[in-house]
């Protein structure tokens, strides 16, 4: 351990030799998945379309570049007392625009990984997520949520 | 280099964010035996704190059957691969960025002794938990209200180079077939030298008089080996020969640090019947 403490020491005064210094990636949860309120036993589809309500992730970085990018994505939201919501996701739930508009997204299945073509000329771009809240019909009132995890690997 | 885009974040940084991520530079590290050391700033251009947690794994892109890229997690088939997961450390491995302020994350070696020459990889992860995203509507507790909270996590790739590195590729298998307006083209790619080939692959489409039909260019990380599929968009072929022709190269300004290695063509002629 004071090895360990002695080479950190050292490396923090030693300029660190980082050869690569190109554009910073960024990846920005703009807007999270939102079903507002809904009722037992009827289900509430939001598409990836929806301007209000999808989910939106903006990413900056290298102009025409490739990211992979990879959603874990919840079965279920927890509400109060530990009540439960089944939640669904379909293939064309997800896409992905170039130019950041959500009507002009390139679909794909969010349970996948997805290769993003390319960042724009500006180095940009947009993912987009819709999914299917399922309240069962003696469902619990209350708040649910969950959490949404979108991995973002810069390629090579 | 780091300083203006960082100049620049902080003038856009009035954007109100619901979850904001952090900025991370550089993308690609590359660290060399000598000083075993390097560094990645995290900058939050955000106006709400950012817990970042940090960690690393052994991985390298690859493609299926199909040519679709992945990223391949080392698993224990991968014990003989050239992974320096188990001594490369990021410290600190767990922070809170605060808005508008950059912290840096160092990055020490430790490799074992004897270790050959070569270049040795890992993947550093950075998971960004920001504000949590509100669950919309009333404060009713007799209605059903949901919402989902977003969490992002970015992996960029570590090099660590000791001694003698050099790298290379070696194309063929190349194949071509139009589908639909575009040619859907496959080539492999295998590495050589002890180093990933990280460069460009350019793909031209020409007519039988030379006149270029269609053009692409990719970037391109062999690690091992590499079948990639692209489409080349050309329009629909009417019957008559093509050609094909493919180009690996390094010509690349981005990410710093490439190793340099002579281009590779290959080419193959496409009848449509």
């Amino acid at each position: 351990m004071r090895t360990l403490k002695l080479v950190l020491a050292t490396a923090l005064l030693v300029a660190p030799p980082v050869v690569a210094q190109n554009r910073p990636i960024t990846v920005t949860g703009v807007r999270g998945l939102t079903f507002g309120t809904v009722f037992p036993g009827v289900r509430r589809v939001i598409l990836k379309t929806d301007p209000s309500n999808s989910a939106q992730f903006d990413i900056t970085g290298v102009k025409n570049n490739q990211l992979l990018l990879t959603f874990t994505l919840p079965a279920s939201m927890t509400g109060p007392a530990g009540a439960t919501m089944p939640l669904s996701f379909g293939a064309s739930d997800a896409g992905y625009s170039q130019s950041q508009s959500i009507g002009s997204q390139v679909t794909f299945d969010p349970r996948t990984s997805f290769i993003a073509s390319t960042l724009n000329q500006q180095g940009r771009g947009s993912v987009f997520l819709g999914g299917t809240a399922n309240p069962t019909t003696n469902q619990r009132a209350g708040s649910y949520t969950a959490t949404i995890t979108l991995t973002v690997a810069y390629y090579p | 280099m780091m300083r203006r885009w960082l100049s620049v974040a902080l003038m856009a940084g009035a954007v109100p964010l619901v979850a904001q991520g952090v900025m991370i530079a550089p993308t690609a590290i590359v660290m060399d035996h000598r000083t075993r050391s390097g560094n990645v700033t995290l900058y939050n251009p955000g106006n709400e704190p950012v817990e970042v947690r940090i960690s690393s794994f052994f991985g390298y892109w690859t493609t299926d059957s199909t040519g679709a890229l992945s990223l391949h997690e080392g698993t224990a088939a991968d014990s003989a691969a050239p992974s320096a997961a188990g001594w490369i450390q990021a410290f600190p491995r767990r922070l809170t960025v605060a808005p508008l302020e950059r912290q840096t994350i160092r990055l020490l070696a430790t490799p074992p002794a004897g270790l050959p020459d070569g270049e040795y990889w890992m993947r550093l992860v950075f998971e960004a938990k920001a504000g949590a995203v509100p669950v919309s509507g009333v404060a009713d507790t007799s209605k059903i209200v949901v919402g989902l909270q977003l969490q992002m996590r970015t992996i960029i790739g570590v090099a660590y180079r000791k001694g003698s590195v050099h790298t290379g590729v070696a194309v063929s298998n190349l194949r071509a077939r139009p589908v639909d307006d575009s040619v859907e083209v496959r080539v492999r790619l295998e590495r050589q030298g002890n180093a990933a080939f990280v460069g460009t692959v350019k793909w031209t489409v020409t007519d039988s008089a030379g006149k270029t039909l269609g053009e692409l260019a990719s970037p391109i990380g062999v690690y091992f080996r590499l079948e990639p599929r692209y489409r080349v968009p050309v329009g629909v072929l009417p019957r008559g020969r093509y050609w094909v022709k493919v180009e690996a190269n390094t010509d690349r300004a981005d990410p710093e640090g490439i190793l340099r290695a002579p281009a590779v063509r290959d080419s193959l002629a496409l009848v449509v019947p």
